[in-house]
């Protein structure tokens, strides 16, 4: 009878488990999807993943977006939630019920701080969907597989990829894969004051093509900047600080040196080309042109401050400085701190490429692309991860190529004096209508994007401006990039170390240099990834 | 009945005994594993496993050898922690004694003031003294100073090395840590019973002489606990001194102590070597216990435990 009744409960339970797998099987069959090939039609694919994910009950896909940077480059975030309406209204128009929240924009001031974060982060999967940050910090990221590799799905984008700038692709690639699209560039200018320029007879007349050509050189600024000093003028030249990395090297490629060998994947230490730049530094402090403790002053109550109130004749800064002296209130001559009107700034400053160091050498620039990158997690928040990473993967890539579209990219690059990235973008900077329609936010923009760049664009978006950008796009052709290598930002800071000291004047410029290669090598890891090359130079005279 | 004795050691050890083991010994354990590791960038999965056998201390030591920031990194800890040490531990003793010979409400007020460096958020506390420091004429010292015409031009007193920058770390925190002492002192000193005092004085004898023959020596446990550890929070301290040199207020060389190189190894800017900050690390565990070996070793500890003479088994 025991028998009897345990042979027919098997026969129960076999039934039901064949039953309900043929249910399963059943619907499984009839719609659900979970990837979706990129042919390149955005739009075809926007659709094709909106109704995989429709299919999958998916009605809401969660992203986050962290950006970082001066308080006018907010649209490293925002370009992100236009992005989502966009694609959001995509679907809306064909009727595919899913819709995408931007869950969380976190926006900090530091990018280092912002790369540390995201670093300790992401291996518990609480970082940002999407990351804006320097291209520096890129080769670590996607050598420890933090970020998504996106060379296949651009394949599929190469008419977009392909409006670029060559360089910041380039910029955006690790081991000749891509990790992510750039979102903004800048250089970084020789600022010149006009009116201390005139005080000293100093003739600005064709100075940019002078410098173009190498035939304003540092040994000129040296001695203007001493003519400055002569009439009264504080300082001869200010300078950014920090760790070396990515203004004062400058020097070393306007020496003719280099920091990376693309043969050997090794980063350099080129011995004659820094010891010319301690040496041009140190004779700057020792003129009483430079202030010796610069890399420890206040940016906003000495660095800025001096350069608007016009306090030195020189300012090695950057292209968003013309914009944040607009915003930030540097100037206090006259009693209350202000910050300066467009007009103030276009006849204050003269700008230029960086002088080469010698005569027979050429100007450069440098730029810090920030790249849009995406996590490798993307999508992780949402429901059935698991099964439905490609879509939110690709999903988030579409994203990554909406925030890219010309508009979005010359708005942040209006309004926060970055370079743009993309040649549609640079044409529409020159727009009068489009800029103009800018500054009274006539533009199809999502209401939360207009309600944060507001302020911003008020100040900001001025003919002065574009045409600013549109004078300086050229130095992007003589732009460097300090070398995407892992171990760049630990020689940085000894570049740090080395030009503070010399500054100070607790080392000389030869002892700076011997300082910058006994670090190197007191590290066996840094020193089998860097290589010394060259001797301090002989007879050398500056200027 | 050894047993029973056992059992209730072991239930009432319990919870002390499973804390310990959390949030101490594991945490060492693990720290003392990755140091064996190649682990970096917070990347777990990929080398958590990696095992590199002594790979971190032999590059520690190498560059202990030939990295002249290292070497500085030790002397500044040395420096930093016994300095600071010092005016921890007295200045807590002199407020504490200087407090209890006056009335009440006066002693609160002045508790409460030195215990404000303690209360301030870090961020705070640590601004307050990057302006009042600050190397140029933005500075508050400075600008004093000119405006009394002591200075004619600004000193970087951070900067100047190693004294002006070992001065600015010990001050900032020995503010922080005399509160410490203060309020431990002070507990005792309300522990010993008045009459002591009231006799004494009866017989004519000053503050000094009370202090020194009556409540210094009935403090003998206190000053070892807040010695133990103030020296132990010494040497691992960090926050103060991050902002302090991320600010570039002092010499990043004069103002980086092993705790702070650790920090900076394992969570700085560029790569993160977790695997070097934990050999590292390991080694300022040991100084630590060998330092705090020394420090009950001197102050006869073993005697302080011993049985009172009147206990019956």
């Amino acid at each position: 009878m025991k028998g009897k009744v345990g042979v027919l409960l098997a026969m129960v339970v076999l039934f039901g488990v064949i039953a309900s797998g043929c249910i399963g099987s059943q619907e499984t069959s009839e719609t659900k999807t979970t990837s979706a090939e990129l042919t390149g039609d955005f739009v075809k694919d926007v659709l094709a993943i909106g109704k995989a994910l429709e299919s999958n009950g998916v009605n809401e896909v969660k992203f986050s977006a962290w950006g970082s940077g001066d308080p006018n480059s907010v649209m490293r975030v925002y370009g992100i939630v236009e992005a989502a309406r966009r694609i959001n209204k995509v679907w809306e128009e064909n009727g595919v019920n899913v819709k995408i929240t931007i869950t969380d924009t976190h926006y900090v001031a530091s990018f280092q701080d912002a790369y540390q974060e995201y670093l300790s982060k992401q291996p518990l999967g609480q970082a940002g969907d999407f990351f804006v940050n320097s291209y520096a910090f890129l080769p670590t990221l996607a050598d420890e597989g933090y970020i998504l590799d996106i060379t296949e799905y651009a394949n599929a984008y190469k008419n977009v990829i392909d409006d670029f700038y060559s360089s910041l692709i380039e910029a955006s690639k690790f081991k000749g894969k891509l990790y992510g699209l750039p979102q903004d560039t800048e250089a970084r200018p020789l600022y010149i004051r006009k009116d201390v320029a005139a005080k000293i007879g100093f003739n600005l007349e064709g100075i940019e093509e002078k410098v173009k050509n190498g035939e304003f050189t540092w040994g000129d600024v040296s001695y203007w900047a001493k003519k400055a000093k002569e009439s009264g003028v504080e300082w001869g030249l200010i300078h950014r600080k920090g760790s070396a990395h990515p203004d004062l090297i400058q020097f070393i490629f306007a020496f003719g040196g280099k920091l990376y060998d693309e043969d050997s994947g090794k980063l350099v230490v080129d011995v004659p080309a820094i010891y010319k730049w301690l040496y041009v530094e140190w004779k700057f402090v020792q003129d009483g042109l430079l202030p010796k403790d610069i890399m420890s002053w206040d940016w906003a109550k000495q660095i800025h401050p001096a350069i608007v109130e016009g306090r030195t004749l020189f300012d090695i800064g950057g292209t968003w400085y013309w914009t944040e002296w607009q915003t930030k209130e540097y100037y206090g001559k006259e009693g209350t701190p202000r910050p300066l009107k467009p007009e103030e700034v276009q006849a204050w400053f003269a700008y230029t490429l960086f002088p080469a160091g010698e005569k027979g050498l050429k100007p450069v620039t440098l730029s810090q692309p920030f790249i849009w990158m995406i996590n490798s997690k993307a999508g992780q928040q949402n429901p059935k991860y698991d099964e439905l990473e490609d879509l939110y993967h690709k999903l988030a890539f579409l994203m990554v190529i909406k925030a890219s579209d010309p508009d979005i990219n010359a708005i942040h690059s209006v309004i926060s004096a970055h370079l743009p990235v993309r040649k549609e973008a640079a044409k529409l900077i020159s727009d009068e209508k489009w800029l103009n329609d800018l500054k009274n936010l006539n533009l199809d923009l999502d209401p939360q994007v207009k309600t944060n760049i507001k302020d911003i664009v008020a100040t900001t978006v001025h003919p002065i401006n574009a045409k600013f950008l549109a004078d300086v796009s050229y130095m992007l052709e003589y732009t460097k990039l300090a070398p995407a290598h892992p171990k760049y930002p630990a020689l940085a800071d000894i570049f740090k170390e080395a030009v503070d000291k010399v500054l100070r004047g607790e080392m000389t410029p030869e002892e700076g240099v011997n300082y910058i290669i006994q670090k190197v090598n007191a590290d066996p890891e840094l020193a089998q990834n860097v290589e010394i090359v060259g001797e301090i130079p002989k007879d050398w005279k500056f200027p | 009945m050894k047993g029973e004795k056992l059992r209730n050691l072991s239930f009432f050890l319990s919870p002390m005994i499973i804390m310990v083991g959390l949030f101490y010994l594991i945490p060492l354990i693990f720290t003392i594993y990755i140091s064996f590791t190649k682990m970096r960038n917070w990347n777990t999965e990929r080398y958590l496993t990696e095992v590199v056998g002594l790979y971190n201390y032999q590059r520690l030591f190498h560059m202990f050898q030939h990295d002249p920031l290292m070497r500085t990194v030790l002397l500044t800890t040395v420096v930093f922690v016994g300095i600071t040490l010092i005016i921890n531990v007295f200045g807590g003793l002199l407020l504490a004694l200087g407090t209890f010979f006056v009335n009440e409400s006066s002693a609160s007020t002045i508790r409460l003031l030195w215990l404000l460096p303690r209360m301030s958020p870090i961020a705070v506390y640590s601004l307050v003294w990057y302006y009042f420091f600050h190397g140029s004429d933005i500075g508050t010292l400075n600008s004093i100073l000119m405006k009394l015409g002591v200075l004619s031009q600004p000193i970087p007193w951070g900067q100047i090395v190693p004294w002006g920058a070992w001065s600015v770390i010990i001050f900032v925190n020995g503010l922080v840590g005399v509160s410490f002492g203060m309020i431990v002192f002070t507990s005792a000193l309300n522990q010993i019973p008045k009459e002591l005092v009231i006799a004494a004085r009866v017989d004519g004898a000053s503050a000094w002489q009370i202090s020194r023959r009556i409540l210094i020596p009935m403090m003998k446990w206190h000053f070892l606990y807040v010695l133990t550890w103030q020296f132990l929070s010494l040497l691992t301290t960090y926050p103060h001194l991050f902002l302090l040199v991320q600010w570039d207020l002092v010499s990043r060389d004069y103002g980086t102590t092993l705790a702070l190189y650790v920090y900076n190894t394992a969570f700085g800017r560029g790569e993160q070597d977790q695997g070097l900050a934990a050999a590292a690390a390991v080694l300022l565990s040991i100084i630590g216990i060998l330092g705090g070996f020394v420090t009950l070793k001197v102050l006869q500890f073993e005697k302080m435990i011993h049985e009172p003479r009147g206990d019956i088994e």
